[in-house]
C-alpha cells in the first residue's frame, strides 16, 4: 500500500520534473524565436506596408501600468481636443434633407433607367423601379446659401457653421456592416472603434469619467450592437462606455445599502492587490484594464452622477434643447453630451435610430416616421451646435453628424409591388454627412452627386478619407496612430492609402 | 611530364586563355569609350546584365583571403588547397562582368567622372585577381610570398572602391549617407543635406526646375549625363548638351528642349525617354512660358500671369506631416521641463505639452473645478511665458490672479467661464498681444471691460453669453463680428 503511494509521488515529481524541463525549452527556443519573428516581421510588415511613406519613427503610446487612460499629447498642434459624433442610425435620406435635385423632382414616378440598375445589388428594390422626387421643399438659406428642406428649422440657423460633405462613399449596403465600416474602418467584426483609437491616442483629461462614453436614443440599439464602441485588438481599457441619460449612468454604479465608501475603498485596494500581483506575474493588460476599471467605477460614483444629471442644468436651457429628464431621449442626450464635453470627456459618441426609410410601414416612411425622426433631431442638434458655440467650446470640439450610407432616388418597390408608404432603398454610392467645430471650413459643401443624387461625380470621399481627416483635426498622422497586432502596424484607415480632405480644412 | 612541367603548361593554359579577354576589354575601353549616346539594342540587353554578375567576382575574390586565412589553422588547412581555383573562376567572372559593364555603359548611354573611375576600376579588378592567380600560382604551398599578399589586399581594396563607385551610379551619390542619422552626421562632420539649393521665389526655382528634377535628371543629372546634357542646375540647364543648347532663351520653337517633349510618344527623338510617360500638359505649358519669357533664373515666380496651377494658394493643398525629430524637440523643452515635471506631479493631468512635436503647454485647470484657486494658479507662473492655451473655467480663481494670467503673455485661448473674475481681470489682460480667443462666459464682467478688449490686437472671438453685458450693448466698431453671446 504504502509501496503503491511512493510510487505515485515519484510519478508526480517526474511528471512535475518534465513539464518544467519541456516548459523551459518550449520558452528559451520557441519564445526566442517567436519574439524575434514577432519584432523583425512586424517591422518587414510595415515597411511593406507603408511604402512611399516614411516609417523611422514610431509613436510611443505607452503608459504607466497604473493609468492607461493617462493623457498624451497629439503628434502635431490639435485643432479639436474632443468628438461629438452624432450617428443617425438607419442612414437617413439625404434627398429629403440635405441634397437638392430639381431634376429628380421633376422626373419624379418615372421608370428609372437601365443604366442606374445594371450591375447594381438593392437591399429590396426588385424589377424596374420609379424615380421618387423630394418629399419636402428645399430652400437656400445663411450666407453661404446652402439648400436645406423644409424638415430642420432649427438646424438651418447653422447652416453657416456647417461643412457639408455630400459624396461621402462606403462599400457596403447593409446597417451592421456599414455602422461597423463608419466606426471601426472595417465591415468586419473585431477592429477598434474611433473612438478608443482617439482614446488609445489622447488619453482622456478626466480620470473621474470615461474618456469615450456612448449614449443611445430611438428606442433601439443600432444594428452593429456593441460592437460599434469596442475596443476591438486594442487593449479593452479604450472601449466606450455605454451610459444610461437617466437615473444611474451605469447600472449598480451606487454602493449598495449597508456598504460604505470606505468599506467600498479597503474592498477595492485588496482586489488591486492581487490584480497587481497577477498583472507582475503574467503581464496580462487585461488586468491593468480591470484595476483601471475598478478604479474609475469608484471615481465615478462621485463625478458620473452628476455629469449625467440634467436636472442640474436651468430650465432655460431645457427647453432649449427641448429635453425632458427622465426620458431616454435624444434631446437628453445631446444635452448630457455638452455637459460630458465640458468635463474634458474626450470621445462622445450618440446614436438615434430609427432612420431606415424603406416605407414598409408607417414609421419608417418618408412621409410619416421620417417626420417625427427630423422633429427629434432637429432641435437639439441646434441646440447643441448654439450652447457650444456660447460657451467657446466650438472652437476645439468637432461635431460630426451622419448616417452609414445614402438613399437610392429610387422609391423602394419591394418584391416588385408599388408599397403603401413611400420610401427609398440603401445607397453605398453616395450619402452626406456634416461636420462642425475647430479647424473645419463653415458654410461649404464639398463634393458633388449627378442630377438624381445618385453617385459622386466629384471629389468622393471614402470613409478612411473621414477618419484621417478626423485623425488630422485631432492632432495626427493616421498612419502614425497604429498598434502593432498580428504583425502589422494596425490603423484605423487600414492599410489602404487614404487622404486627409484638405479642402474641408479651414 | 614532370610535374613542375605540367604546373608551368596548365599556368601556360590559363594565361593563353584569359589574356585575350583581359585585352579585348582594354582595346574597347580604350578605342570605344563611353560616350552618353545609347546605341544598339544587344549591347544594351547584355549590358543590363553587369549589376547582376558583378556581385560574383566580388563574392569569389572577397573569399580567397579568408581561405587563406582560416587555412593557416592546422584543422582547415584543405582550404588553401581552393584558394587558386576561386581565383581562377575570379579572374574569370571579373573580366566577363567588365565586358558586361563596357556594354552597358557604352550602349546605356552614361558618361561622366563617376563612369570612368568604376569602369577603370572594374578593369584594374580583372587585372589585379590575374596577378593574384598568377603570384599564387607560383609562391610555394608552405610560404606565401610577400608580393601574394600584397596584391591580394590591394585587390580586396579595389573591390570595395569599385563597388561604391558602382552603387554611386545606380543608388545615386550619397547612397550610403544618405540616411545617416543626424547625429553620427555631425560627428562625420557631413552637412546636413547633400540637395542644391534653388530659390524657391522664383519662377524658375519654384515652378520649372521642380519638373527637371521629377522627370529629366534621372538621365540628365549628376549621375547619368546622357548627352552630355544636365538638368539639376540652371547653369547646366542653359549650356546645354552635346548638340548645343536646348533652351534657347525667349524662342520657344528653337529650343530643342521644348520641341522633344512635345514630339509625339514614340518619335526617337521624344522625350522622356525609356518608356516613361510624356509630361501632362501643365508641365510642358510652364516649361513653354518659362522659355518663352526669356528662360531666367531671377524672375519672380508669380511675374507670369495664367500660368497653370498657379500659386500654391489656389491649388487644392495637400496636407503634409513633418517628421518630429525628438533630439530638437528636447533641446525646446530643455529650459523648462523640470519646472513642467514638478507641476505635472503636483497636478496630475492638468498640464501637458501641446504637441509631441512642441514646448508650448497647454493648462486645463477646468478638470479639477473648485479645488483650483489662486493660491494653485500662482504655482504656474514661473511657467508663464510657455503657456498657449490656458482654461480655468469653472474653478475658484478671482481677480487676485489678473497678474499670474496677464503674465501668460503668449497664450493664444484664454478661458475665464464661469469664474469669479470680473472687469479688473479683463482690464490686466491688455499685454497679451497673442490672445485670439477669450472666453467670459458665465462671469460678473460688465459693459465696462469692453475698451480693455478692443485692445487686444489679435482678438477674434470674445464669449460674453451670461455676463453683466446686455446683448443689446453698443459694440466697440473693432470687435464688430467677434463678440459671441
Amino acid at each position: 500500500m504504502s509501496d503503491s503511494l511512493i510510487h505515485a509521488d515519484d510519478l508526480r515529481t517526474a511528471l512535475l520534473q518534465a513539464q518544467t524541463r519541456r516548459h523551459f525549452l518550449r520558452t528559451l527556443g520557441g519564445g526566442l524565436g517567436t519574439l524575434f519573428l514577432g519584432t523583425s516581421m512586424t517591422k518587414y510588415a510595415s515597411a511593406a506596408n507603408g511604402a512611399g511613406h516614411s516609417e523611422s519613427s514610431n509613436l510611443d503610446f505607452t503608459r504607466d501600468a497604473s493609468s492607461p487612460l493617462a493623457e498624451l499629447p497629439p503628434q502635431f498642434a490639435a485643432k479639436v481636443r474632443r468628438v461629438i459624433y452624432l450617428h443617425m442610425a438607419g442612414a437617413p435620406s439625404q434627398l429629403e434633407l440635405f441634397e437638392y435635385k430639381p431634376d429628380l423632382k421633376r422626373l419624379d414616378g418615372q421608370d428609372c433607367p437601365a443604366s442606374f440598375l445594371a450591375g447594381k445589388r438593392f437591399a429590396f428594390i426588385s424589377g424596374v423601379p420609379k424615380l421618387l422626387g423630394s418629399q419636402y421643399p428645399f430652400h437656400q438659406v445663411g450666407q453661404s446659401g446652402q439648400w436645406i428642406s423644409d424638415r430642420l428649422p432649427h438646424l438651418e440657423e447653422h447652416m453657416d457653421e456647417i461643412c457639408f460633405i455630400k459624396s461621402m462613399h462606403t462599400d457596403q449596403f447593409n446597417h451592421a456592416p456599414a455602422q461597423l465600416l463608419v466606426h471601426t474602418g472595417n465591415a468586419r467584426l473585431g477592429y477598434p472603434s474611433l473612438g478608443s483609437w482617439v482614446l488609445y491616442g489622447l488619453g482622456t483629461e478626466n480620470q473621474n469619467l470615461p474618456g469615450f462614453i456612448v449614449l443611445l436614443s430611438g428606442g433601439k440599439s443600432p444594428d452593429g450592437g456593441k460592437q460599434l464602441w469596442s475596443s476591438g485588438f486594442l487593449p479593452s481599457v479604450y472601449q466606450g462606455v455605454q451610459c444610461r441619460s437617466h437615473g444611474e449612468p451605469v447600472l449598480y454604479l451606487d454602493n449598495p445599502p449597508g456598504v460604505s465608501r470606505p468599506l467600498r475603498r479597503s474592498m477595492l485596494d485588496a482586489i488591486d492587490d492581487i490584480d497587481q500581483q497577477n498583472y507582475a506575474a503574467f503581464g496580462n493588460p487585461e488586468t491593468v484594464t480591470r484595476i483601471a476599471q475598478y478604479e474609475m467605477a469608484f471615481r465615478m460614483q462621485m463625478d458620473a452622477t452628476d455629469a449625467m444629471d440634467i436636472n442640474k442644468e436651468p430650465e432655460s436651457v431645457r427647453v432649449r434643447y427641448g429635453s425632458k429628464p427622465g426620458e431616454s431621449s435624444f434631446a437628453n442626450n445631446c444635452l448630457v453630451a455638452r455637459r460630458l464635453a465640458e468635463r474634458g470627456v474626450r470621445f462622445i459618441q450618440l446614436y438615434h435610430w430609427g432612420w431606415d426609410s424603406h416605407g414598409a410601414e408607417a414609421k419608417e416612411a418618408l412621409n410619416l416616421g421620417f417626420m417625427d425622426r427630423c422633429r427629434e433631431v432637429d432641435q437639439p442638434t441646434a441646440a447643441l451646435l448654439a450652447d457650444l458655440k456660447e460657451r467657446g467650446m466650438l472652437e476645439d470640439t468637432l461635431i460630426v453628424w451622419g448616417g452609414e450610407f445614402g438613399r437610392t432616388p429610387m422609391r423602394e418597390n419591394r418584391n416588385g409591388q408599388v408599397m403603401k408608404y413611400v420610401g427609398r432603398d440603401h445607397n453605398p454610392g453616395a450619402f452626406t454627412i456634416w461636420m462642425a467645430g475647430g479647424g473645419v471650413r463653415p458654410g461649404i459643401a464639398h463634393g458633388q452627386t449627378d442630377e438624381m443624387g445618385y453617385e459622386i461625380v466629384k471629389d468622393p470621399v471614402e470613409i478612411r478619407d473621414l477618419h484621417a481627416t478626423m485623425l488630422y483635426l485631432l492632432g495626427f498622422d493616421h498612419r502614425k496612430l497604429n498598434y502593432s497586432f498580428q504583425g502589422l502596424e494596425q490603423k484605423l484607415t487600414t492599410v489602404r492609402p487614404a487622404r486627409v480632405v484638405a479642402e474641408i480644412l479651414a | 611530364m614532370t610535374e613542375w612541367g605540367q604546373r608551368i603548361s596548365g599556368q601556360l593554359r590559363f594565361v593563353l586563355f584569359t589574356l585575350p579577354f583581359v585585352l579585348l576589354v582594354l582595346v574597347l575601353v580604350a578605342f570605344f569609350p563611353p560616350d552618353g549616346n545609347e546605341r544598339a539594342e544587344w549591347a544594351q540587353f547584355i549590358g543590363r546584365f553587369h549589376p547582376l554578375a558583378v556581385h560574383f567576382p566580388i563574392a569569389l575574390i572577397l573569399l580567397v583571403p579568408i581561405l587563406e586565412l582560416a587555412g593557416l589553422n592546422r584543422n582547415f588547412s584543405y582550404l588553401r588547397l581552393s584558394a587558386r581555383f576561386i581565383l581562377g573562376l575570379a579572374t574569370l567572372s571579373a573580366t566577363l562582368a567588365a565586358m558586361l559593364g563596357w556594354c552597358l555603359a557604352r550602349s546605356g548611354g552614361y558618361s561622366g567622372p563617376i563612369v570612368v573611375q568604376h569602369m577603370w576600376g572594374g578593369i584594374s579588378v580583372a587585372a589585379a585577381c590575374w596577378l593574384c592567380w598568377l603570384l599564387r600560382t607560383r609562391a610555394s604551398e608552405a610560404e606565401l610570398g610577400m608580393g601574394y599578399r600584397v596584391a591580394i589586399v590591394a585587390s580586396v581594396a579595389l573591390v570595395a572602391w569599385t563597388g561604391y563607385r558602382g552603387g554611386q551610379l545606380s543608388l545615386g551619390e550619397d547612397h550610403l549617407t544618405e540616411h545617416m542619422p543626424v547625429g553620427l552626421r555631425h560627428v562625420l562632420r557631413l552637412p546636413e543635406s547633400a540637395s542644391p539649393t534653388v530659390d524657391a521665389n522664383t519662377f524658375y526655382g519654384a515652378r520649372v526646375q521642380p519638373i527637371f528634377a521629377a522627370r529629366c535628371i534621372t538621365c540628365h543629372g549628376p549621375n547619368k549625363h546622357k548627352a552630355d546634357l544636365r538638368l539639376d542646375s540652371y547653369r547646366a540647364v542653359m549650356l546645354g548638351g552635346k548638340d548645343g543648347p536646348v533652351v534657347r532663351a525667349g524662342n520657344v520653337q528653337a529650343s530643342d528642349l521644348f520641341r522633344r517633349i512635345t514630339l509625339p510618344p514614340g518619335h526617337d527623338d521624344f522625350m522622356p525617354k525609356e518608356a516613361a510617360r510624356p509630361l501632362s500638359v501643365d508641365q510642358a505649358k510652364l516649361i513653354e512660358l518659362w522659355i518663352g519669357s526669356g528662360a531666367s533664373d531671377t524672375l519672380p515666380v508669380d511675374a507670369i500671369k495664367g500660368a497653370p496651377g498657379a500659386s500654391p494658394s489656389t491649388a487644392p493643398a495637400e496636407v503634409t506631416f513633418e517628421e518630429i525629430d525628438p533630439a530638437t524637440v528636447a533641446k525646446l523643452r530643455a529650459a523648462a521641463a523640470p519646472m513642467v515635471a514638478q507641476l505635472q506631479k503636483r497636478f496630475p493631468n492638468i498640464l501637458d505639452y501641446e504637441s509631441r512635436s512642441s514646448a508650448n503647454l497647454s493648462l486645463n485647470a477646468s478638470i479639477l473645478g473648485a479645488k483650483f484657486g489662486d493660491s494653485d494658479l500662482a504655482a504656474f507662473v514661473p511657467l508663464a511665458g510657455n503657456i498657449t492655451v490656458a482654461d480655468f473655467s469653472r474653478t475658484a480663481i478671482t481677480d487676485r490672479s489678473a497678474g499670474a494670467i496677464a503674465a501668460m503673455k503668449r497664450v493664444r485661448v484664454l478661458r475665464l467661464m464661469g469664474t469669479g473674475i470680473s472687469d479688473a481681470t479683463v482690464e490686466a489682460l491688455d499685454t497679451m498681444d497673442q490672445l485670439e480667443s477669450l472666453n467670459v462666459f458665465g462671469t460678473r464682467v460688465t459693459a465696462a471691460a469692453l475698451p480693455a478688449v478692443v485692445k487686444l490686437p489679435r482678438l477674434a472671438h470674445f464669449y460674453a453669453g451670461q455676463t453683466a453685458i446686455p446683448n443689446s450693448v453698443a459694440i466697440p466698431q473693432a470687435l464688430a463680428g467677434k463678440v459671441v453671446f
